[in-house]
């Protein structure tokens, strides 16, 4: 047994007392006005999580320094790094092959450049992933990016293989982005061969699936799952998974489907944040190009 | 020295929790450092000092969490006060005691979130919350804070005998 050690903080029992009742207040506060109270605490959030941010990318890079000497120097050296680059290299270029799918496909439906341009033009902005959600009950990374980079709330992330998940948290210069295998995050996507459309939505087993498909979409193993580009986050064609299983039909009316992801969560380290799924600016240079010019007759 | 000990526990947990922890979770669940901490503060020190910790750490996390700006802020403070509270009633204060204390308050914790994070969805999700990350949480969240308070009583009583 051991004895009691003393108070820490050398406050008289008054001033305790009127700390404790504004922070009951503040509580009772809280449950009132939710939506108000939760405003008001990402605001007075966001100097400490700046404060936090300093100690928060010092840890991840002694991390990340650490993991690189681990995986350089003492697990397999050179191999360790080839491999690592090939399957880099191999995401890019599962990437690029959906990526020059969907234009084909885009192209035998009479698409038209402006609609592939919609589809494909958007600016992006590189991050870093400096570490997990502070909780196990959220499957979230922490971003070195944040508000004074452009970031908003509900961006889509996605690497070059495809999709991540979505911000729902900015700070200034961090950000925290829910994985798509999260429960929360629900994302529109579209079987690739039948154009079937889907929410896509993590589940607690922390694989990915495609609900409220259509009980006569014909739905099979290995079908590519892409973003429908109905949400604003994703534009078309970012490549989500591969379908896994067909289930039975939802209560008879839709089927649904387990999709693996072709990200590994496991393992990301950089990813790009949408900063702008479309870019007006090339949009309206192509409309200006489509559209047939009236010729004004010249004056002498 | 005690309130740069609580400074400095707020500004540096986080970081730890969030970076380095992550690396070294086996079967990708991760003790609630945080949690942790407020437990033990309000269990050595009492419920005041376990409610203020605990609030400011939660505040803080919920910074760097998915989860909604309040939820570890209550949770947390809660805790703080209540781990305060039943050490304040407890004859025995050793380390299992409070390796019991630690296991009830995560998984009080635990049922919070997962009620928050899992809400509107499956009742089979939900339960699979139970074996999948409450449970170990709560397991290895005990084993951390008997090992802290064992090198705590330890540390002190020796300080004391010298």
């Amino acid at each position: 047994m051991i004895g009691r050690i003393r108070p820490l903080v050398l406050w008289s029992s008054g001033t305790r007392r009127l700390v404790v009742g504004l922070v009951l207040v503040a509580l009772v506060l809280l449950f009132l006005l939710p939506r108000q109270t939760q405003f008001l605490l990402q605001h007075l959030g966001k100097p400490v999580s700046d404060l936090i941010g300093v100690p928060l990318t010092l840890m991840a890079d002694a991390d990340q320094r650490f993991h690189d000497w681990w995986n350089q120097y003492v697990a397999l050296q050179d191999i360790n790094k080839q491999n690592r680059e090939l399957k880099s290299k191999i995401q890019e270029l599962e990437g690029k092959l959906n990526q020059l799918r969907e234009q084909a496909l885009a192209s035998q439906r009479l698409a038209a450049i402006l609609d592939f341009q919609e589809e494909s033009a958007m600016a992006t902005l590189g991050a870093r992933v400096i570490g997990r959600s502070a909780s196990n009950w959220y499957q979230g990374v922490v971003l070195n990016k944040g508000e004074e980079d452009g970031v908003a709330v509900e961006m889509g992330v996605i690497t070059p293989a495809g999709v991540v998940g979505l911000i729902v948290k900015v700070a200034s210069s961090t950000s925290i982005a829910l994985l798509i295998t999260d429960p929360n995050v629900a994302v529109t996507g579209l079987v690739q061969r039948t154009r079937d459309e889907g929410i896509i939505q993590g589940t607690a087993e922390g694989y990915i699936r495609m609900k409220y498909i259509p009980p006569l979409a014909e739905v099979k193993k290995g079908d590519t799952v892409i973003t429908s580009g109905l949400t604003g986050d994703f534009p078309r064609g970012i490549l989500i998974g591969q379908v896994l299983q067909v289930g039975e039909l939802e209560g008879n009316l839709f089927q649904t489907a387990r999709v693996s992801p072709v990200v590994d969560f496991g393992k990301l380290e950089e990813v790009l944040i949408i900063l702008s799924p479309r870019s007006t600016e090339n949009l309206e240079s192509i409309v200006g190009a489509l559209t047939p010019k009236t010729e004004t007759p010249q004056t002498p | 020295m005690k309130t740069i000990l609580f400074i400095s526990l707020i500004f540096l947990l986080v970081p730890f929790q969030t970076t380095v922890l992550g690396s070294i979770s086996p079967f990708g669940i991760r003790p609630d450092l945080c949690l942790v901490a407020t437990c033990l503060v309000g269990f050595l020190t009492g419920q005041v000092h376990g409610f203020f910790l605990g609030f400011f750490l939660g505040f803080a996390q919920d910074l760097f969490s998915a989860s909604d700006p309040w939820l570890n802020t209550i949770t947390k403070a809660g805790v703080g006060f209540f781990s305060g509270l039943i050490a304040k009633n407890l004859a025995n204060t050793a380390s299992h005691s409070a390796f019991a204390v630690m296991i009830l308050f995560s998984l009080f914790s635990g049922v919070v979130f997962l009620v928050s994070s899992r809400m509107g969805m499956d009742i089979l999700e939900i339960l699979h919350g139970f074996p999948a990350i409450l449970l170990p949480q709560a397991l290895f969240d005990g084993l951390v804070a008997v090992s802290v308070h064992w090198a705590i009583t330890h540390w002190a009583a020796e300080t004391s005998n010298l």
